[in-house]
């Protein structure tokens, strides 16, 4: 009799487990796994800058400047894709730069879900004059153009690579906070949670281990979507001279140092620019695909 | 709907109230003695600077100030620039039309572009076509608009000498008042022979880069409304009843299809003005960002405070006007919560 049991279990199919059918849906998406393929080599390039790059970001080789890259003229394969006004490497220089911007894209998306978790959840369980206060300075942030809140922020505290962070985080925590918030207020009414409280669990269990993770979905899109315009903001910020300063290899930031020889040297202008382009580009088509496998409820088309 | 209109009203109030408490206190935390600043770098008399405190109101407790402040913004005074001495609302007023000229052409832009695109990739779902709009789209949508800009720049104005590179006019051939600030207006205004032209070449490269994420984002949002509109069941019946597809698509679906487009296109008012910081600073158009800037730049804090006061403040109202034509449209939104 179990041997009999056990055989039919073993014929039946396997129930796939929750992350199989997520990649099952995710790799249908070919968009998708090119974006997770083109974030993992610029991912995997930025951990390993010190060892992929030829040269120090910030040696300057005073006898090679304005290289243009090995396929035009004059190019010399010691510089694969020229050196800047100063002699400074422009590969080494972007595959650092990689580094700054993915590092600037996670701080300010991780910073913003713990915020946002903390805050949508108080707000929803704390209702009232305290869901009140919170949600009107949400409003009141995102009433502010991004751009321009972002260089208030950057006036009061000073140009740097950090204050980058806390500025990009800012502009974009209030999204975090109303995805959890309206997530969280369409579940607080079901059954479920109804169950949980009667047999007694506590308020701070019920909104982390109760409610929280079945918020999870939409908030691991938008966490995947804010990585890519927090990358976007912080390069306009660079870009402006307000953000990681000199000698910092910043992408924005390097577009702004060379734009004086965009006749001359094209190519020290047009690299930097498609850096942030590819990563962008990469990680939005990627989280276009988690969105499509994690929330079929919002897939377009 | 009175009582609708009068709801959203209310509601922006603590919103203003909240604004106004932001730049107060911002304007508080920046580093630098607002009086030092204003008498100089060479230090001065204990005495001087103790009047000019009391001139300026900062001997008067933090509340007192901060109502002080609320009063004159009532009254429309949103501070004295330290560049120019002058009250920040006139030169802020002064410059505002040449980026609301910006603004408006890139959202026609976006807009005359964007919502055919969208209707092609939905109604040719899956095809080629559909695929190539998708991925402009993403591109689009990606785009660090401030490197496409001098993409632009170095193909049209320094490759092909088609467009150029900065301001509104050239300044050497043309010469007239600006009145309303508008420029295709005013050269329009002024009767000189190819200063409209002039002023439309000017106009195309800043168009088209301020233009580019909003392009996008209407030709997605189109698409994937046409697309839930197009399986409903009253296009069915329009389809049954053997409307050509041109009508079924132009007249019952596009209509409908609109009403989330139309409300992006509002909503995006907020960051289309943030895209125009960027776009100015590229293309050294005398507008409200290149003015921002630059306030930044010189440390000229009473404008940026100013400034942002008022950039917010149209974004609210533009806001405000949104739902309430929303709400007009769409009658059960505005008996919903």
């Amino acid at each position: 009799m179990v041997a009999e049991t056990e055989a039919v279990a073993a014929t039946a199919p396997k129930r796939p487990g929750q992350l199989a059918d997520f990649w099952a849906s995710f790799s249908e998406n070919r968009g998708a796994v090119i974006g997770l393929v083109f974030v993992g080599v610029i991912a995997l390039m930025a951990i390993f800058a010190p060892f992929v790059a030829p040269h120090s970001p910030i040696e300057q080789f005073r006898n090679f400047t304005k290289l243009p890259p090995v396929w035009e003229a004059g190019g010399n394969w010691s510089f694969p894709l020229g050196t800047d006004a100063l002699g400074r490497d422009a590969l080494s220089r972007l595959i650092y730069g990689a580094r700054i911007s993915l590092f600037i894209g996670l701080m300010v998306m991780s910073v913003s879900i713990v915020i946002g978790v903390i805050l949508g959840l108080v707000a929803t369980f704390a209702g009232g004059v305290v869901d009140m206060i919170i949600m009107r300075i949400m409003d009141l942030i995102i009433a502010i153009p991004s751009l321009v809140l972002a260089i208030l922020v950057v006036a009061i505290l000073g140009p740097s690579l950090e204050n980058t962070i806390i500025a990009v985080t800012v502009v974009y925590m209030p999204r975090y906070v109303r995805l959890v918030r309206g997530s969280a207020m369409s579940e607080i009414g079901k059954d479920y949670v109804t169950a949980a409280r009667v047999i007694g669990v506590g308020t701070f269990r019920l909104m982390f281990i109760t409610v929280l993770p079945n918020c999870l979905a939409p908030l691991i899109v938008q966490a995947a979507l804010g990585v890519s315009d927090a990358i976007l903001e912080a390069a306009a910020l660079g870009f402006l001279g307000l953000g990681a300063q000199p000698p910092i290899p910043e992408w924005g930031a390097m577009l702004a140092d060379n734009r004086e020889f965009i006749r001359s040297n094209p190519w020290i202008v047009t690299l930097p620019g498609l850096a942030i382009l590819v990563t962008v580009v990469a990680v939005n088509i990627m989280g276009d695909g988690l969105r499509d496998a994690l929330d079929p409820k919002l897939k377009r088309g | 709907m009175i009582k609708f209109i009068l709801r959203r009203l209310l509601l922006t109030i603590p919103t203003f109230l909240a604004l106004t408490l932001v730049t107060f206190v911002a304007i508080r935390l920046v580093p630098g003695d607002p009086v030092e600043v204003r008498a100089g770098e060479h230090g001065i008399s204990p005495e001087r600077l103790a009047m000019l405190r009391h001139e300026m109101g900062l001997d008067q407790p933090v509340i007192v100030q901060y109502f002080q402040y609320l009063w004159q913004l009532a009254h429309g005074n949103f501070g004295t620039s330290l560049r120019t001495s002058g009250p920040v609302a006139t030169e802020f007023f002064s410059l505002f039309p040449a980026t609301l000229e910006l603004a408006f052409c890139a959202m026609m832009f976006a807009i005359l572009l964007g919502i055919p695109a969208g209707v092609l990739a939905a109604v040719r779902r899956g095809n080629v076509l559909d695929h190539g709009v998708m991925g402009i789209s993403v591109i689009g949508y990606s785009m660090p608009i401030f490197w496409w800009g001098l993409l632009l720049i170095m193909f049209f104005s320094e490759w092909l000498n088609l467009t150029p590179i900065s301001g509104r006019i050239d300044p050497i051939k043309f010469y007239f008042d600006t009145p309303t600030g508008f420029m295709l207006f005013d050269a329009w205004w002024s009767g000189q022979e190819g200063a409209v032209w002039d002023a439309a070449q000017h106009l195309i490269l800043p168009t088209i880069v301020l233009g580019t994420v909003p392009l996008a984002v209407i030709a997605r949002i189109t698409r994937s409304s046409m697309l839930e509109v197009l399986s409903e069941d009253y296009v069915r019946t329009a389809r049954a009843k053997g409307m050509s597809p041109l009508r079924v698509v132009g007249l019952h679906a596009l209509r409908n299809a609109l009403i989330p487009v139309v409300t992006s296109i509002g909503l995006a008012i907020g960051s289309l003005l943030a895209g125009a910081v960027l776009t100015e600073t590229i293309f050294s158009w005398p507008g409200i960002g290149t003015w921002l800037i630059e306030s930044i730049n010189e440390r000229d804090y009473p404008s940026l405070q100013g400034g942002i006061m008022l950039i917010s403040s149209f974004v609210i109202v533009i806001n405000l006007l949104v739902d309430v034509l929303y709400g007009a449209i769409n009658p059960r939104l505005r008996h919903g919560r």
